[in-house]
């Protein structure tokens, strides 16, 4: 008798739960169609990453019902988990390959940090605040990114320990580029970073270093919140 | 029956709760500003302004019950102002009324609070409007006295506030002024039995109250008022006692400013071991030095900077980046700024004689004296922070403004300007949109020191081999830059210069560009020094006589690469048709029009939203988007506020349309002249605080005197007419005059400036007083119950003309708002020629 309840109560229980979930699949999948692909967004690795990781797991409860929409939103602390389209943009830009190592500069939610996580061999990241980088991390674990790893500090220094890095993502704004981080890209490495004012407009700029030749381009304006470190 | 309040006590019960008016309008100006931007500041504040308009209209529905209760109800009404201003801040502080500017646009929570607060900082206002209302009909026929004690209240509450912007922290301001609320209210309270709750005795011992003064009740024009009951008066005392408790209480423990998460200040404060160091409360705002090991501080840096980047403490001002304290540098000592295109003036020679222009914490003076400079002038116009830095701060910068070969001004940059004489090697202006972006927040605040004007003062500034350097961070859309070049290139022009290509040069980093306009051409020796400077560091030239297309772009691309176009298409014959045909409006700014940042054209509004998403793109013009959504809030809630009253009044007054287009001509002319005025004397003083403090205050004096006198000077018609000529042709005078005269008494000392001043605003101002309470006694008698409503029409014309006189400068600049004011006072006079201003109306005067 026991056990019927349980299957009872289990069968209750999934049908409970499979349409939230497919619910969210469904807006997830719309997504990365109509606000990523739409938008010029081709490589495979990162349009599948973007349909996998719930990004809805990486809201706040208030904005549960927001998750998928096309716009940053606030995580508490002044921060904001970026719009999933900036997300896209910058895992792509850098090109990540399944071996590469990839340092991330402002953890934030993680969701950044998870996406890099289904699609590189290690992802390291920072984040400056320490009560969204515990959560940050134990949402992480809890989502099984076992190659994920959030180190709660000063994103200035980066990681010497683990560097050097194929790529480095910074998500925060900044009016300029930590030396350390320079030095800790490898040679062909590439550098998304967002450069200007905090929450008003940035320019999301590519920074390549190729031997002893460093260039920048600017790619697109976008909003962010600002880098820690900087004002 | 008549209501025995002194006459004297109920005039300075009047002036008292004015003064609160004005002075909590400031104080919570600056406490908005501390905890969101000024624009919401300013537009929560004209929207509880329409408080004065609400209670007009209230006025006019309930005037015969507010009269029969005047001598109960308006100490009432001035006391739960003052416990209203007292608490209002703490509860829309409190969690669940704040709001965050930055959140509004992302649902619907955040617009209910900041309906909250609306309605939260509405009461106080409309209280205090209510009792002045109440006033105003009770004694109409008194209304040259009530008006001169109105004006003069509010001009010396702007004046005193002022000066407590100084003296106290933004979140005591509200108990201070409620307490001066509380105050009126007891000098009104009903009399008892015995004798006034303020003996009469001890009033008039300290001189206030003469023996033989008159009551107000001799005037007023009201239904026949009732005494209160026994119990009423002493309730009355409770609730004053209670409001009293209730505003010292909130001086005792202010209600704490939370910040909005987004500012600057707050997200600096989440750095490990944050702390704010030094505070100080000015009229500029509240400056707060900030301190953690993990700030540093290096705009623009060349990406070759190998050196480990300094942990320095930094400057905020009303929660918003002002700054970073640099330590002196000695002689041919590098610093992070040779590692950015602002080095660029630098590498052509030694710069002797450097002018630095506001010079904020002192960075580029750091680094001239660093680059060999040996007579830096630096020019700052905010007090705070130079005292902050030659005394609290003076170990952090290694004493540098103390530096034998620095000199200090705390001027406006632009009214050094025009007061020094000197020659410049080198002539450096802040940094356009620094890091805190002025792209949007700053697109209404004027910036006189980057008009054509202002760059043409500069040039003629520079020894033959000087140069002006200027930087500005890269923006996108394309703004910036090219109206700073834009600006650059007529000056030139104007100044004679034949090629100006040959005496500019641009360098761009990442993230930065800087322009170099030298007074001679440059010559091939100056132009290889840049070429190899860019090489080092690398940066890219984008402007340099002989330039290749190849050189622009070598180590930092760029998204649209039409910026090399624009530029190309400012220095050619064509600029004019390229003004026209961007997005954006990058004429250069003038006097006129001094909003530099202000780039929206109405046309560019789909780009922006393609660029950035609807729901985005508002930030980028913020400023002027916040004016023109304030102006729309104001405009149907004053359009509310007038008809209301008409639905409920339909009755036989044959001149409503008169009136109505009298006291809104009133409403606005006044305003316009006054922000005009504030605006051309902002210049004159150097510093817009005092400026805006001694046109408020003389002008409101002088129109409180001006309402003084019409009742004796308007007995006629003609009187009338001559009285509106003489401010119609003051105004234009003004309009034609008014600029060149500043400009050639501005090296006066501060004495006679201020006498000068006067001189100038006294007449018009004194003039300008006179239509109101005129408007007013010719209701009185014939039309009582328009009287209110003649009020509230005012009121609310005053709000809606703070906003349209800015939308208004912006589209067409400031001599047409002074146009317009005339046009206003035009309109006025026409408005009431057939109907107010009738023969007859004059008749009983004589």
């Amino acid at each position: 008798m026991k056990s019927l309840y349980f299957i009872l109560g289990f069968t209750l229980l999934l049908v409970a739960a499979v349409p939230e979930d497919a619910h969210h699949t469904s807006r997830r999948e719309a997504m990365v169609g109509s606000q990523i692909a739409a938008r010029g967004v081709t490589d495979p690795a990162t349009l599948r990453a973007m349909g996998t990781v719930k990004r809805h797991l990486f809201v706040p409860e208030a904005s549960l019902a927001d998750a998928y929409d096309d716009r940053p939103l606030p995580i508490g602390y002044g921060q904001t988990i970026s719009q999933p389209f900036i997300v896209a943009y910058m895992t792509e830009i850098i090109h990540p390959q399944q071996d590469h190592r990839v340092l991330e500069i402002g953890a934030g939610s993680g969701y950044q940090a998870a996406i890099l996580a289904e699609i590189v061999r290690n992802v390291y990241t920072m984040e400056v605040i320490p009560e969204l980088g515990r959560a940050a991390r134990e949402r992480l674990r809890k989502l099984g990114c076992r190659n994920a790893e959030v180190r709660i500090a000063n994103g200035y220094d980066g990681w010497p320990e683990q560097a050097p890095f194929d790529a480095i993502v910074v998500t925060a704004a900044a009016e300029y580029i930590p030396p350390p981080l320079l030095k800790q890209l490898k040679d062909g490495g590439r550098m998304v970073i967002p450069i200007g004012s905090p929450f008003l407009v940035q320019t999301l700029m590519l920074v390549e270093k190729k031997g002893a030749q460093i260039t920048t381009t600017q790619l697109m304006p976008v909003r962010f919140v600002p880098f820690r470190g900087s004002p | 029956m008549a209501i025995d309040v002194p006459r004297l006590r109920l005039h300075l019960a009047l002036a008292m709760i004015s003064a609160a008016v004005i002075a909590y309008q400031i104080a919570l100006m600056q406490i908005l500003s501390v905890v969101q931007w000024h624009h919401f500041a300013y537009m929560i504040i004209a929207v509880a302004l329409l408080g004065f308009g609400a209670a007009g209209a209230c006025l006019s529905l309930l005037r015969p019950w507010l009269m029969i209760h005047f001598a109960s109800l308006l100490p009432l009404a001035m006391v739960l102002s003052g416990a209203a201003m007292a608490l209002m801040t703490g509860i829309a502080q409190s969690s669940w009324v704040r709001f965050d500017s930055l959140l509004l646009f992302t649902g619907i929570s955040q617009l209910l609070r900041l309906l909250l607060t609306y309605c939260l900082y509405f009461l106080p206002f409309f209280l205090a409007a209510l009792a002045i209302g109440m006033i105003f009909v009770h004694a109409a026929g008194d209304i040259g006295r009530l008006y001169f004690w109105n004006l003069t209240g509010s001009g010396a509450g702007g004046a005193a506030m002022t000066g407590l912007l100084w003296l106290f922290p933004p979140p005591m301001l509200p108990g201070l002024v409620a307490l001066l609320a509380i105050a009126a209210a007891m000098l009104v309270l009903p009399e008892g039995r015995h004798g006034p709750v303020f003996s009469r005795k001890v009033i008039g011992g300290a001189g206030i109250l003469p023996p033989t003064e008159g009551c107000a009740a001799e005037q007023h024009s009201g239904a026949p008022g009732r005494h209160p009951p026994k119990r009423w008066r002493r309730l009355l005392i409770v609730a004053a006692l209670l409001s009293g408790l209730t505003a010292v209480f909130s001086l005792i423990r202010p209600p704490v400013l939370i910040l909005s998460e987004f500012k600057g200040l707050s997200r600096a404060l989440h750095l490990p071991d944050a702390r704010i160091t030094h505070e100080r409360s000015s009229p500029y705002g509240l400056m707060q030095i900030f301190s953690s090991p993990a700030l540093r501080y290096a705009p623009g840096l060349s990406l070759t900077y190998q050196e480990r980047i300094p942990v320095r403490k930094s400057v905020f001002n009303n929660g918003e980046w002002f700054g970073a304290v640099v330590p002196r540098q000695e002689k041919e000592q590098e610093t992070f700024l040779d590692y950015t295109t602002g080095a660029l003036p630098y590498v052509l020679e030694t710069r002797r004689r450097v002018l630095i222009l506001d010079a904020g914490t002192g960075s580029l003076i750091s680094q001239a004296l660093s680059r060999g400079a040996l007579q830096i002038t630096a020019v700052e116009p905010h007090p705070a922070i130079l005292s902050f830095l030659s005394s609290e701060l003076a170990g952090e910068t290694g004493d540098l403004f103390h530096h034998p070969s620095v000199s200090i001004r705390n001027l406006s940059s632009r009214t050094f300007l025009f007061l020094d004489k000197s020659q410049y090697d080198l002539i450096l202006l802040p940094t356009i949109d620094a890091f805190g972006g002025a792209s949007g927040l700053q697109a209404v605040r004027e910036q006189y020191l980057l008009t054509r004007e202002a760059f043409r003062q500069i040039w003629r500034k520079l020894t033959p081999r000087g140069v002006i350097s200027i930087t500005c961070w890269m923006d996108y859309p394309l703004r910036h830059p090219l109206k700073i070049l834009a600006t650059l290139a007529e000056v030139l022009e104007e100044e004679g210069i034949g090629n100006i290509r040959d005496h500019l040069a641009a360098v761009r980093g990442w993230g930065t560009v800087t322009i170099l306009a030298k007074k001679t051409p440059l010559h091939t020796a100056e132009t290889e020094k840049i070429r190899r400077f860019c090489r080092i560091l690398l940066f890219d030239p984008a402007l340099l006589p002989g330039l290749r297309t190849a050189e622009r772009m070598r180590f930092n691309g760029l998204q649209d690469g039409r910026f090399f176009l624009y530029l190309d298409a400012i220095l050619s014959p064509s600029r004019e048709r390229f003004y026209a045909d961007y997005a954006f409006n990058i004429r250069p700014a003038t006097d006129n029009r001094p909003y530099f940042s202000q780039f929206l054209r109405w046309r560019s509004i789909p780009d922006l939203a393609g660029l950035y998403g609807a729901r985005t793109f508002p930030f980028l013009e913020a400023g002027y988007l916040l004016v023109l959504l304030t102006l729309l809030q104001v405009v149907i809630i004053a359009v509310i506020l007038i008809m209301l009253p008409l639905h409920f009044l339909r009755r036989e007054g044959e001149c409503r349309i008169s009136v109505l287009l009298y006291f809104s001509g009133l409403g606005i002319g006044y305003m316009f002249v006054e922000i005009v005025l504030i605006q051309r004397f902002l210049l004159y003083f150097g510093n817009p605080i005092y400026a805006a403090a001694a046109v408020i205050s003389c002008m409101l004096v002088c129109s409180g005197i001006g309402s003084l006198l019409s009742a004796r000077w308007i007995r006629k018609r003609v009187h009338a007419l001559t009285v509106f000529t003489l401010i119609i042709l003051l105004i234009l005078l003004h309009s034609l005059l008014l600029t060149p005269v500043l400009q050639s008494t501005i090296a006066l000392p501060p004495a006679a400036k201020i006498i000068f001043s006067l001189l100038l605003i006294a007449p018009a101002a004194l003039v300008m007083g006179m239509p109101f309470p005129l408007g007013i006694r010719l209701l009185t008698g014939t039309a009582d119950q328009d009287i209110p409503w003649a009020w509230g029409i005012n009121s609310c014309l005053s709000v809606v003309s703070a906003a349209l006189a800015t939308v208004v400068a912006v589209e067409l600049g400031f001599v047409w708002v002074m146009v317009l004011a005339a046009v206003a006072y035009c309109i006025t006079f026409l408005g009431g020629w057939t109907g107010l201003l009738r023969p007859e109306a004059f008749r009983r005067f004589s």
